[in-house]
């Protein structure tokens, strides 16, 4: 270590508002200071350097040149500043010298030479470009999470995917979707330009890596490929240049791999950096995580809407001159299905009976559909005894006795024939509110049959009772979710049966279609916005006149009146 | 939140020899129903020794099907360890739920002293109720 006094301070005493002996003291300082120092005169030559400067700038020593050992932009700096004094505003001057980055800190030294003082701010940059980087990779991040999870649609996902990935980590992008039989769902991205999707027969194992991605398993980590190894359909239309630097990257799904991506930069651009390289991996893991939640979901609704369409309400019609109409409202008002049903099955001629069953399983939504399909088969199967009401429930309720639980349903059978112009009925209440009849002159009467809910208990009984219903009359079945639907002025009190009867009573002569309707009207603005479970009704009506030369039950041709 | 809920549902349990009490208020339905038969099944076991099982129903004030499935779980439950089961201060609404669906009879009857399910409960496999 060089112990010297520094010739600025010793040399000009003239020129230095310190005294002598502070320059020693000084002196002493410089030379040991941990950031290099250079003295140089105000003809660029070096005066004299300190250890630190000397470890920067090996070879430099006194005599020297400035610029013989320093880039231009510190020599261009010092001539400037020898020209004129500094600005005391000035922005720090700073710039690279060998590998490293500094600033650069002049003081006036005597004969208008100046002291650099070179402090090195390699690291602190470094440190503030990865925080820059890592700030706007979260928001990156956080923007895919929520322009991907805003959406549920598959097609949707892939599109914002691919854009966003072409937009943030490459010049393009290609989102391999899992395959569609021998097809693949491409969608490709260049930035700046519009996504567009394919469906396509490619050949995976053309591009390394991409078949283990697509499988998901053994997990493979985003990878380099050679761009020269790559198919021609890898490249999106529209992408300028030939391919310099590639990475495919596995889309982890939800135990299913949701995908890859091969992410593409042109030549003229910088190849991707390892931090890249770990960026489009986090990247790939927020999109697949959103992709597969985009495939589950409609996964699931296409298995829902597909046994939903097997637990719908039937469409009623009119049958052998009697007309039936149904209808029918979800507990749940998202949901189609739920724990009432009914079924109209049509006597296989005028001759035979047409059984409509109406029942109400406990419980609600998908779980007490899934239940009233089992019940519906069940009757399906049993409809060449519906001679026999009691017989008919005791085999459906040892069909659904079950240890496992207690639940049960209530349900009304209607065996319905056409004689002449009336129609006979059988009907028989299982544990279920009895039918109502609206007679011609507006009478309302009770079906006062009664019996055993089915499902529950060893046996059941059920008492069948017949009656008759004239041109204009009609038999309405009905489910609790009618007369127990909650509303009114005061927002907590029951239609209930009166209201029911009051309604049916104005329903006399009406079309069986028309008084569902009115029905379901009354009690639905009866409901507001309140809560109600599911409620069902099926009228059966014998139309009030028409062409009918309906005699004992073999004329069926003239019950075409409808249609 | 009052309106929402206008009525708590509680179940209140109280044991004597032999007998278990359990106080039913409220709406017992599609939402409370799992709460009460939880609740009950808990302390019905063999090991109880009970001969009774009395639901209070003084403070019902509202019953629906799941609730009655609840009703009839839990008679299942008491009978296979030998319990009859009571259905006390039975308000309107059960009431006519009971008549409608024709199973106070059946709920109400005395429990064999054996202590097993009724024969026809069990189902294909041959398991029993516990």
């Amino acid at each position: 270590m060089r112990t010297c006094v520094p010739p600025l301070v010793s040399s000009s005493p003239g020129t230095s508002a310190r005294p002598p002996d502070a320059g020693h003291t000084v002196g002493a300082t410089w030379t040991e200071a941990p950031c290099p120092v250079l003295v140089v005169d105000r003809h660029g030559g070096l005066v004299d350097v300190n250890g630190a400067a000397r470890i920067l700038l090996p070879g430099a020593v006194s005599g020297d040149w400035l610029h013989e050992h320093v880039p231009s932009w510190l020599c261009d700096a010092h001539r400037r500043i020898t020209d004129g004094p500094r600005p005391a505003d000035a922005a720090p001057l700073s710039g690279p010298i060998r590998e490293r980055h500094f600033e650069a800190h002049p003081t006036a030294a005597g004969d208008g030479g100046v002291v650099w003082w070179l402090v090195d701010d390699t690291d602190r940059r470094l440190a503030e470009a990865a925080l820059t980087d890592a700030q706007t990779r979260t928001e990156i991040l956080s923007h895919v999470s929520s322009t991907l999870l805003s959406t549920l649609n598959v097609p949707r996902c892939m599109e914002v995917t691919a854009s966003m990935a072409a937009e943030h980590l490459a010049d393009a992008a290609v989102l391999v979707g899992p395959a569609k039989g021998w097809r693949q769902s491409l969608t490709y991205a260049v930035r700046g330009g519009p996504v567009s999707q394919v469906v396509q027969m490619v050949d995976v194992s053309g591009v390394p890596g991409l078949t283990e991605a697509l499988q998901g398993f053994p997990p493979v980590p985003a990878r380099w490929i050679n761009p020269d190894d790559i198919p021609d359909w890898v490249t999106p239309d529209g992408f300028a240049g030939p391919v310099g630097s590639v990475i495919v990257a596995p889309l982890p799904g939800h135990g299913v791999p949701a995908g890859a991506l091969i992410l593409l930069r042109s030549s003229t651009e910088q190849s991707f950096s390892e931090g890249e390289e770990v960026f489009a991996r986090l990247f790939a893991a927020r999109a697949g995580a959103a992709l597969s939640a985009a495939r589950l979901y409609s996964e699931q609704a296409t298995v829902t809407a597909t046994l939903m369409r097997e637990l719908l309400p039937p469409a009623l019609t009119s049958v052998h001159g009697v007309e039936y109409a149904g209808g029918y409202r979800a507990a749940k008002d998202h949901e189609r299905v739920g724990g009432d049903f009914y079924d109209v099955h049509p006597g296989s001629d005028p001759s035979q009976d047409t059984l409509v069953v109406l029942g109400d399983v406990a419980g609600k939504g998908l779980d007490a559909a899934v239940l009233t399909g089992k019940i519906r088969n069940t009757l399906h199967a049993l409809l060449p005894l519906t001679d026999d009401h009691q017989r008919v429930l005791d085999l459906l309720n040892g069909a659904l006795l079950s240890s496992r639980h207690a639940r049960f349903v209530t349900l009304v059978l209607a065996s319905v024939r056409r004689r002449g112009s009336r129609a006979q009925l059988r009907l028989t209440s299982a544990g279920h509110l009895p039918p109502l009849i609206v007679r011609a002159d507006g009478t309302v009467e009770d079906v006062p049959s009664h019996g055993t809910l089915v499902g529950a208990l060893p046996a059941v009984t059920a008492h069948t009772v017949r009656t008759v219903l004239g041109p204009g009359e009609t038999c309405l079945l009905y489910t609790d979710g009618i007369t127990e639907a909650r509303g009114g002025p005061l927002g907590d009190e029951f239609f209930g049966e009166q209201r029911l009867r009051r309604a049916l009573a104005e329903c006399a002569g009406l079309p069986a279609e028309a008084v569902v309707e009115r029905v379901q009207m009354l009690a639905a603005q009866w409901l507001g916005a309140g809560r109600h479970d599911d409620m069902a009704a099926v009228a059966i009506s014998v139309p009030r006149s028409g062409p009918l030369t309906v005699l004992n039950g073999r004329a069926g041709v003239s019950n075409r009146r409808s249609t | 939140m009052t309106n929402l809920h206008p009525t708590e549902f509680t179940v209140t349990v109280y044991r004597t020899a032999g007998t278990l009490t359990v106080r039913v208020a409220g709406e017992l339905d599609y939402d409370t129903s799992d709460g009460l038969t939880d609740m009950v099944t808990r302390h019905l076991t063999a090991e109880a020794g009970l001969s009774d099982l009395r639901l209070d129903f003084r403070g019902l004030t509202w019953i629906d099907s799941t609730g009655l499935t609840a009703l009839l779980t839990l008679h299942r439950r008491a009978a296979a360890v030998g319990a009859t089961l009571h259905l006390d201060h039975r308000p309107d609404v059960l009431e006519r739920m009971l008549r409608l669906t024709n199973v106070l009879e059946h709920l109400t009857a005395p429990a064999s002293r054996a202590g097993t399910p009724d024969r026809q409960e069990g189902d294909a496999t041959g398991t029993s109720v516990h």
